[in-house]
């Protein structure tokens, strides 16, 4: 049953063959929204993630870290990381070479040893923070045997244990990511199919008259092809702003719902939880995507009830 | 104009719905198509409408051989056919006027072509002064007529009816039969599907009759 409709005095340019608003409509609108949603916001997600994967990767490859051994006097030792980090200043892809102070030094093991007074009269390592040039990174290799040449009781740490366990990390949750971008893109896919077949069954006896008075049934698909689409691409509108407004309403979300610590926390694992422009445009294909759903479902349904009927 | 030569019907695998069906329709005829319920009106006004091909048998409307169509063919013969049915199928979210004129919409004529055309036949029909009112308001007569108009808009040489006055009193009924007539009189061909023997008492034309799949010609 359509809505009321004010009568009109003479006709109307270019009435709708497919009604814009009906129930069966409205619901599949909905339903394409909420699905959006879901699906952007697992999109969204995966990106954000993907993106910070990366971000922690350029970020631990981006500097080594020099060791020098507490063997001899405490002196001693000062006065040869002093040297190893002058040294390391003056090597080819090296930008800066900085000696972590003894203070820095105990800092770092505070979380095994606990705030003591004595930390500082224990035998730590010197360590010596080196960053490097990423557009002309240094010869690992080389600096290394240089370095214990001339610093025998100097180690150098390239972090690559680390950066390969960073990437197995990343790389799981990249492929879980996908996983569940998988399944929801399934899960949409399925609701979106199964709700657009609903509508085009309740608007049978519309391609049923058009069938018989005489419409090619490339013009019976393609009003309903244009119906769906339009509904599509609005519904996925709303979705994907909607869950473009989450993300961008993240940061506040996360302390409120955290406290700041656990929000500091999060922000220093995958930033501020904001897309950038890119990740806006993973949004837009997942609107474009499920739009043409709509419209291919809606193709094949049209053509299917006028096989029935044309057997 | 329309030539079946022992047409056979059947759906899937079950028993034959029309047997042996012939005959010859020629440009310009009346004729009622009667029968018991079951007795196959359906079927065939389907084939007449093209909308079913005969499971044997050679079948030409309008010179073509329909057993051998495309779809596409198809839709053009359609363009020549005009059908009413007994439940009107009107569409409830455009006006009688857009409903009428719908079928040269989807020809591809432009609105200044038709506007006019469709404004004066349904004042012929008696429907001037309900152009703009929706399906849902109108009565079984006027819903009946403006379904009748809708089929007759693009000037076919062929208008079938399926029990056009099953919902409509008897005094609509033969209203609507005097419609049809005038409308064979302009030179459209008309095959009434019916069993209101009433109605076919209150014209001459010669009946099709069909009875357990086979048709016999009655006058």
């Amino acid at each position: 049953m359509q809505p009321q409709q004010p009568t009109p005095r003479r006709p109307r340019a270019k009435a709708p063959i497919v009604p814009p608003a009906s129930v069966t409509g409205r619901s599949l609108g909905i339903v394409i929204g909420i699905m959006v949603f879901l699906a952007s916001l697992t999109a969204g997600a995966v990106y954000i993630i993907n993106q910070s994967a990366a971000a922690w990767l350029r970020d631990v490859s981006s500097e080594v870290t020099v060791q020098v051994k507490p063997e001899g006097r405490v002196e001693d030792v000062e006065k040869t990381a002093t040297a190893v980090a002058k040294f390391l200043t003056g090597q080819n892809g090296v930008r800066r070479a900085s000696l972590l102070t003894l203070d820095q030094s105990a800092e770092l093991v505070e979380p095994w040893l606990g705030q003591i007074a004595a930390i500082k009269e224990l035998p730590l390592p010197r360590l010596v923070a080196v960053q490097v040039d990423r557009d002309n990174p240094p010869d690992v290799t080389t600096l290394r045997a240089a370095l214990t040449t001339k610093f025998p009781t100097a180690e150098l740490d390239d972090h690559r244990a680390w950066q390969s366990q960073i990437r197995r990390v990343t790389g799981s949750l990249a492929a879980a990511g996908l996983a569940i971008i998988a399944l929801v893109a399934t899960a949409t896919v399925a609701i979106v199919v199964s709700a657009a077949r609903s509508a085009i069954s309740s608007n049978r006896d519309i391609v049923e008259v058009l069938n018989f008075v005489g419409a090619e049934e490339r013009f019976i698909a393609r009003q309903f092809e244009l119906h769906f689409l339009k509904l599509g691409i609005k519904a996925g509108i709303i979705g994907a702003a909607a869950a473009g407004l989450v993300f961008f309403l993240m940061p506040t979300i996360t302390e409120f719902m955290s406290g700041a610590a656990v929000h500091a926390e999060y922000r220093r694992l995958v930033g501020t939880g904001r897309l950038d422009m890119m990740g806006y445009v993973c949004l837009l294909i997942v609107v474009v995507l499920i739009a043409g759903i709509c419209q291919l479902t809606s193709r094949y349904g049209v053509r299917r009830i006028l096989d029935a009927q044309n057997q | 104009m329309i030539r079946f030569e022992n047409v056979g019907l059947r759906y899937g695998l079950g028993q034959e719905v029309l047997r042996d069906v012939s005959f010859h329709l020629l440009p310009g005829s009346f004729h009622f198509l009667t029968g018991p319920s079951g007795a196959g009106k359906t079927s065939l006004l389907r084939l007449l409408f093209l909308s079913l091909k005969p499971s044997r048998g050679m079948a030409y409307m309008f010179g073509k051989n329909i057993t051998k169509s495309s779809s596409g063919q198809r839709a053009e013969l359609r363009r020549r056919i005009g059908i009413v049915f007994q439940d009107f199928r009107l569409l409830d979210h455009m006006t009688t006027w857009e409903n009428v004129a719908l079928p040269l919409r989807v020809h591809g004529k432009r609105q200044s072509e038709y506007a006019e055309d469709v404004t004066e036949l349904l004042k012929w029909v008696g429907l001037g002064d309900r152009m703009f009112a929706y399906p849902p308001v109108l009565s079984g007569g006027e819903k009946q007529r403006a379904a009748i108009a809708r089929a007759v808009i693009g000037k076919p040489e062929l208008l079938l009816a399926d029990e056009p006055t099953g919902n409509v009193d008897p005094q609509m009924a033969r209203r609507l039969l005097r419609l049809f007539i005038e409308l064979n009189r302009l030179g459209t061909s008309v095959i009434i599907a019916t069993h209101d023997y009433q109605l076919m008492t209150q014209f001459t034309a010669p009946r099709l009759m069909l009875e357990n799949g086979r048709l016999n010609i009655h006058g």
